[in-house]
């Protein structure tokens, strides 16, 4: 890996940060390498929004190499909803550019006096004011930014409306709407006066015969492969009408078995309509970004599955392009489109139990099927006025300042994603351990309980609304999809573990198994709960919210509810978790190499030899 | 009805299973397509396997067994597989989301009405299942 450059926006001061080659091969890059990088700076007492808290952008050890699907990149720091690990990963191009212009990583402190942007180059930065950028959205400062350094193919990250004014869920946006939408690392981005990083580079990225050849073959697998098909065709919202079908989509915010109005909202529905283009991340065969005309002549970005649940079936609004329209209200102002849309589901839920009231909202009529209250909401979380200044500090919170915490579907401090683990129960353990709140992408694994099994990993299929069973199931998947957050390969590419093993091995030099690549993600799991640990999480913060929980009378879900004291009593056997506390034993982390770690979980006393 | 696989017997059976089942006749009413199967020889099939069928409405308008690749140049949707892969979807050892999903059982055609119409897709081999008595 390149070095990181390292910024002080209080007095524009920098650095190069070496990665010790010891970190590279255990974590290998992407968000566990970021979290071995920013393991000594995450503490309980550190305020995400101070000027002393990191902000890492980081490469994949294969960005740019035009592999299947590496052109990703990660922005890691502490959540400022969460007060945990925070990470987000986002496509675009502009990660494959950062490694063009020299480096693998930016890694923001300071807070700089004023609303600035940074200029990277070559190996070269500066830092600009930004104060006539500031206000503008995601795209118009995207725009103004390229002008003024003058390079037209220069690639920037930019917040929007909603980072500047400190949204507790705000994303930083790259390109045409590429979103790194959950943690809230665009409050910390906005917290440093930082509006936008323009990068352009113009050194290649070379890669061995043998690479560029394993490269080509991935590439062409993958275009072949069904669910990719599904992915291009139809985007990600193309799996809607099976979700809906298996109750693995919430519709009411979460308080619906199915939703009627689907094949209104769907990725195929979107497809024979609205769909005029697809859009592609760097390197990527599959394109499954997308690119609609909504009848104004005007291209725009069209939603993915997330966005299509949450504005839509969460909130019973079955018009595609009013969805389409919230979707693209997020993105300009720089909001997470989930916990946008899952906040404002609150919003409804607590109008229609009376907890809320015209009173609250400003005389805002908050019923199900609401485009235009939906859109108001989005202005004022925005803008953080009126009951938006509360909705924007996130779920959990908002439904705290009206004695209903309970009701915010959130686990600490993540809104939910749009996976129902009444469906499809291998979510709740997802959902319940996952290192940064309620996420989905530590571990898809709805698409195993759909039926997606690796062989080659020993991750089975067991039935869809399975209990305990499937914990050690859970936790190897976890374990996958860490390794895809380290390489930064898009989950949406069904990428064999061999193929995986020999492009890293082709490009890197190393002598890797598959073993060593699920030893690597085990590892990194492990890395990221011991700083959660060290930053206040113990077992009582596994849980699910209560609406979770409470068995539907309709659909595909009807009468299911996860066991989920069960499920992670059988996951902490499987990962070897301590149960009071919910630790990594020390046995645990000094087996992953982690003995750093293990001394600071659980003191001096015992320590075996590091391994390595 | 049920017999061994693969026949034209077999075939014939699953024709007239799925005109006379009245679950698949409600869920695939919509249905608007016919399938060309692909089986590539693997285990005890020792060479190539095609069959078709035209479904329409919850109902089966046509089979033929083993006809020319190119016999059905316009077919809505073409999937292949190997005989071990196919064999043990029929079976209901390989569960055909599974097959699918991980590359065992290839699909063309379009995916908006395949994801459209997955319940009725998993019906289809729900009764293919049920008209397999034995396997080669």
């Amino acid at each position: 890996m390149l070095p990181i450059l390292k910024i002080n926006l209080a007095d524009n001061t920098s650095e190069e940060f070496i990665i010790p080659k010891e970190w590279e091969r255990d974590f290998l890059g992407g968000a566990s390498l970021a979290a071995r990088i920013l393991y000594p700076h995450l503490t309980e007492k550190l305020d995400p929004l101070s000027p002393e808290s990191p902000l890492l952008f980081l490469n994949g050890p294969l960005a740019g190499t035009n592999g299947p699907t590496t052109g990703r990149f990660v922005i890691c720091g502490k959540g400022p909803a969460t007060n945990l690990w925070a990470e987000s990963n986002i496509g675009g191009f502009w990660g494959p550019e950062l490694r063009k212009a020299g480096y693998d990583g930016l890694w923001i402190t300071g807070k700089a006096s004023s609303p600035v942007y940074v200029w990277i180059e070559d190996g070269r930065f500066e830092v600009r004011s930004a104060a006539h950028v500031w206000g503008k959205d995601v795209y118009e400062a995207q725009e103004i930014v390229k002008a003024e350094v003058g390079v037209k193919s220069a690639r920037v990250v930019v917040i929007g409306q909603a980072g500047e004014h400190g949204v507790l869920y705000s994303a930083i946006c790259c390109d045409h709407g590429r979103m790194a939408g959950r943690t809230g690392m665009g409050a910390v981005m906005g917290s440093k006066n930082l509006k936008a990083v323009a990068v352009h580079g113009v050194q290649k990225i070379e890669v061995t015969e043998e690479y560029a050849k394993l490269r080509s073959e991935a590439n062409r697998t993958l275009k072949q492969d069904n669910e990719a098909k599904v992915m291009h065709e139809l985007g990600s919202a193309g799996v809607a009408n099976y979700a809906e079908y298996l109750g693995a989509m919430p519709a009411k915010y979460y308080h619906q078995g199915g939703f009627a109005g689907v094949d209104n909202i769907s990725g195929a529905k979107m497809a024979e309509s609205i769909l005029v283009g697809k859009s592609a991340c760097q390197g990527c065969v599959i394109a499954c970004g997308r690119v609609v005309d909504i009848g104004d002549g005007k291209k725009r970005k069209g939603p993915e599955y997330e966005t299509v649940v949450g504005f839509g079936a969460n909130l019973l609004i079955d018009n595609l392009v009013e969805v389409v329209r919230l979707g693209e209200l997020c993105d300009k102002y720089g909001l997470d489109s989930i916990s946008t849309s899952n906040t404002i589901g609150l919003a409804f839920h607590l109008f229609e139990m009376g907890e809320i009231t015209l009173q609250d909202t400003g005389g805002l009529n908050l019923e199900w099927g609401s485009f235009t209250a939906a859109r108001q909401l989005i202005h004022m979380i925005a803008r953080r006025e009126g009951i938006g200044d509360i909705m924007a500090r996130g779920s959990r919170q908002f439904g705290a300042a009206f004695g209903a915490e309970d009701e915010a579907v959130q686990v600490n401090g993540l809104e939910v994603a749009y996976h129902d683990p009444r469906g499809v129960s291998g979510m709740a353990l997802s959902y319940a351990t996952s290192p940064r709140g309620a996420c989905h992408n530590q571990s898809d694994y709805f698409f195993v309980d759909f039926g997606h099994t690796y062989d080659e990993i020993g991750i089975d299929y067991y039935e869809r609304q399975a209990h305990a069973e499937k914990a050690a199931n859970v936790a190897k998947h976890q374990d996958w999809r860490t390794h895809f957050n380290s390489v930064l390969i898009c989950i949406f590419a069904n990428v064999s573990p061999q193929t995986q093993v020999d492009l890293l091995n082709a490009h890197l030099g190393l002598k890797w198994t598959i073993a060593d690549l699920m030893k690597s993600g085990e590892r990194a799991w492990n890395l990221k709960r011991a700083i959660n640990n060290r930053m206040g999480l113990n077992a009582y913060n596994d849980k699910l919210p209560k609406a979770l929980l409470e068995p539907l009378k309709e659909g595909g879900a009807e009468g299911y509810s996860p066991d989920i004291e069960g499920m992670l009593f059988a996951y902490y056997q499987a990962r070897d978790w301590d149960l009071e506390t919910g630790k990594p034993t020390r046995e645990k982390l000094l087996e992953l190499g982690l003995g750093e770690m293990a001394k600071d979980l659980w003191g001096e006393n015992n320590l075996k030899p590091v391994k390595g | 009805m049920s017999a061994i696989f693969p026949s034209e017997e077999w075939l014939k059976g699953l024709e007239e299973k799925l005109n006379s089942d009245e679950h698949y006749a409600e869920i695939a009413k919509n249905w608007e397509g016919d399938l060309f199967f692909n089986i590539e020889p693997e285990g005890n099939l020792k060479e190539p396997l095609t069959f078709y069928l035209d479904l329409w409405h919850g109902k089966c308008r046509k089979v033929d067994y083993n006809p020319a690749a190119s016999a059905y140049p316009n077919t809505a949707f073409k999937l292949s597989a190997t005989y071990n892969n196919i064999t043990a979807v029929l079976t209901g050892k390989l569960n055909p989301m599974t097959a699918m999903m991980t590359m065992k059982l290839k699909v063309n055609g379009s995916m908006a009405y395949m994801m459209r119409n997955v319940p009725t897709v998993l019906d289809f081999v729900r009764v293919a299942q049920e008209v397999t008595k034995e396997i080669v």
